[in-house]
């Protein structure tokens, strides 16, 4: 005998239902996938940025500034070239940026405003920021030593001062040994990040140019970046071993904004996935209850010619796993088709808080969570019915036969 | 001639203490190895319920009832069912096939519950398709059978196994006459190679003259037989 068959007829004999039950899960599949991916991509890319802007490994100084105090401006770790050559030596490394954090007034003729700025390799900068720093109004060259040194601002930094291009600026900072220091610059290009903290109150030069201006050779950090994220924490170790006097950090450490849209993130959509999964289990059970339910009949005849609980589970257990795996199957199609769509069309998500600018949406496919998912549900609708098959040969065979 | 079914004072009430339906009363009888009993009634006298005791799927408030000599009170659940799948074949009143399966498979079906090789399975089912003029129908399903062709099936499905004791509700009710004398020449075959013992309930007096004794019901209580 042909149980496959066999189960394949029932499931057609009450097609409407089967749809109906059909459509439940393929949704809730799909939209529980669809979810998901965004998710996943989000974190991907709010990694991605925490990696690029700090880098995999961070070294920085134990001690503060012992006149600056807990200021931005931190110009501690010294010795950083022997840091660096060494590091130049390791086929991990791919590239090790110094950065030197200053701060002070900027000014154009009689506005002023406070900036917070750091002394970088300007080239190597932009290479790692990728498509998360993006300039305009360039000139050619930029940030090169100069009679007049360059420097780049913010874009909304910029508009605030009404300085465009071209324009010449005065800075103005603090040493370390408590003198002020001026310098007059040229304003090389405008950067944006689509994040205000960044964009209103930051600016750019190159490390020579720093180092004119705060007569220090010493840095803030010096950020490494790895073929390899996955070498962090080997190489973190690694330095912390070797270096004395430095802390050592990797980019989770640093990545503040993506463990905090993480946990925001995983707390709304494991709540709505919860939900949709609860929804999903209380439509199914329900018309799988009923399905079952009318075919008590069936299940009492089934039982008066002396077959065992055991094989009528099977039969509707069965049931169950065809249709769950066609509605998986489908549900996944589904999740596979809006997902491609939805990156085809680059949609946009508006701005989330703190940031002025949207960022496109992508939603990942990831294979693993659709089948882990699809099984969950294929469960869901195993139990349900054997919730329902359980109650239905609950009732008397006498009873069920009249 | 050994006792085949005994039963002991059997009775049926539904419903609560107050204000509780008799279904039976007080029922005693003897079924004998190979024997036919027909049970008679008008409808509402109680022979379902009476049927469906004796076939192991319901049970008696009162008294007890011994099957080959065994006392059925004193079955579990999972040796009722035992009892029902190997020894007993039951024709139901309105057929009760299983919907998905086709004729041949609903006649298959208690061969494979008792673990027969499926190559006897295959040779006793088209033998008896064939004795019971359903050849033709053995791919179909029940839905696309007459009522009689239906009841055919049910008789088929509960002889296929050769039990012990065939427990027939009103098996005759859609048969036609041809039909209905094949059925009994069957049973008739089964009686006599295998000693079945056959207790059916019916109005039809051509069934009843096949019968070697009859028992009658009226409102839940045996009329004395003659
Ligand atoms: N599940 C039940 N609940 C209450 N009364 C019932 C039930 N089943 C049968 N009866 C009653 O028991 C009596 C006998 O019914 P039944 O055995 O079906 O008679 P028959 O088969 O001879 O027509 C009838 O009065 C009927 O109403
Ligand atoms: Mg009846």
């Amino acid at each position: 005998m042909n149980w496959l068959l066999i189960a394949m007829r029932n499931i057609l004999r009450d097609a409407t239902r089967v749809t109906s039950t059909l459509l439940i899960i393929a949704v809730g599949l799909a939209a529980l996938l669809v979810g998901n991916g965004f998710m996943l991509s989000t974190y991907d890319s709010l990694q991605e940025i925490a990696m690029r802007t700090e880098g995999h490994v961070i070294i920085i100084d134990d001690n503060p500034d012992p006149v600056l105090g807990g200021s931005h401006q931190q110009l501690t770790l010294s010795n950083w070239q022997a840091t660096q050559e060494m590091l130049w030596a390791d086929e991990r490394v791919l590239r090790v940026l110094p950065r030197a954090r200053f701060e002070g007034m900027i000014s154009k003729g009689n506005k002023s405003a406070v900036f917070f700025g750091s002394g970088v390799d300007p080239k190597e900068e932009f290479r790692v920021h990728g498509p998360f720093l993006r300039t305009s109004g360039l000139l050619d060259p930029w940030l090169t030593p100069q009679d007049t040194p360059d420097i780049m601002l913010g874009k909304q930094l910029a508009q605030t001062l009404g300085a465009v291009t071209g324009d010449l600026l005065t800075l103005q900072t603090k040493r370390s040994d408590g003198t002020s220091s001026e310098l007059v610059v040229r304003l090389a290009g405008l950067y944006y990040t689509g994040t205000p903290e960044i964009d209103n109150h930051t600016l750019m030069t190159s490390l020579t140019t720093a180092t004119t201006l705060l007569d220090s050779n010493n840095i803030s950090q010096l950020s490494i970046y790895l073929n390899q994220r996955e070498d962090s924490i080997a190489i973190q170790q690694l330095l912390q071993e070797q270096l004395e006097g430095v802390t050592v950090q990797t980019w989770q450490q640093r990545a503040e904004l993506y463990h905090k849209v993480r946990s925001l993130y995983d707390r709304i959509f494991g709540i709505m996935g919860l939900i949709i999964l609860i929804v999903v289990f209380l439509a199914v059970s329900n018309t799988i209850a009923l399905a079952i339910y009318q075919r008590r009949e069936e299940i009492a005849t089934l039982s008066a010619l002396g077959t065992k609980p055991v094989r009528i589970y099977t039969n509707f257990i069965l049931e169950a796993c065809l249709i769950g795996i066609a509605a998986t199957t489908i549900g996944m199609l589904l999740a596979y088709a809006i997902s491609n769509a939805v990156n085809l069309a680059e949609l946009m998500m508006p701005a989330p808080p703190g940031k002025t600018e949207g960022y496109p949406i992508f939603i990942y496919i990831s294979w693993p969570h659709y089948f882990i998912t699809s099984a969950v549900l294929i469960i869901t609708v195993v139990v349900a019915s054997f919730i329902a098959t359980r109650n239905a040969t609950r009732v008397s065979i006498v009873k069920a036969l009249s | 001639m050994n006792t085949r079914l005994k039963l002991d004072a059997i009775s049926k009430r539904y419903g609560g203490d107050k204000n509780s339906i008799t279904a039976l009363q007080d029922i005693s009888f003897t079924l004998t190895e190979g024997e036919f009993l027909a049970i008679q009634g008008p409808s509402g006298s109680g022979k379902s319920t009476l049927l469906n005791i004796c076939g192991l799927i319901d049970n008696p408030s009162d008294g007890d009832y011994y099957l080959n000599g065994i006392s059925v009170a004193q079955l579990s659940i999972s040796e009722r069912c035992t009892y029902r799948r190997r020894d007993i074949g039951f024709i139901f009143q309105r057929h009760q096939l299983i919907p998905a399966m086709t004729v041949y498979e609903n006649i298959a079906y208690p061969l494979l519950l008792n673990g027969v090789q499926p190559k006897q399975i295959k040779h006793d089912v088209n033998q008896l398709l064939n004795t019971m003029g359903l050849e033709h129908r053995r791919k179909h399903l029940p839905k696309q059978l007459s009522g009689g062709e239906r009841q055919r099936v049910g008789v088929a499905r509960a002889l296929i196994k050769r039990p012990q004791l065939v427990i027939a509700d009103e098996p005759s009710a859609s048969l036609d006459h041809q039909h209905a004398h094949a059925g009994l020449q069957l049973m008739r075959e089964l009686n006599k190679q295998y000693g079945a013992s056959f207790l059916i309930a019916s109005h039809d007096a051509f069934v009843i003259d096949h019968c070697d004794r009859k028992i009658e019901l009226l409102d839940g209580q045996l009329k004395a037989s003659p």
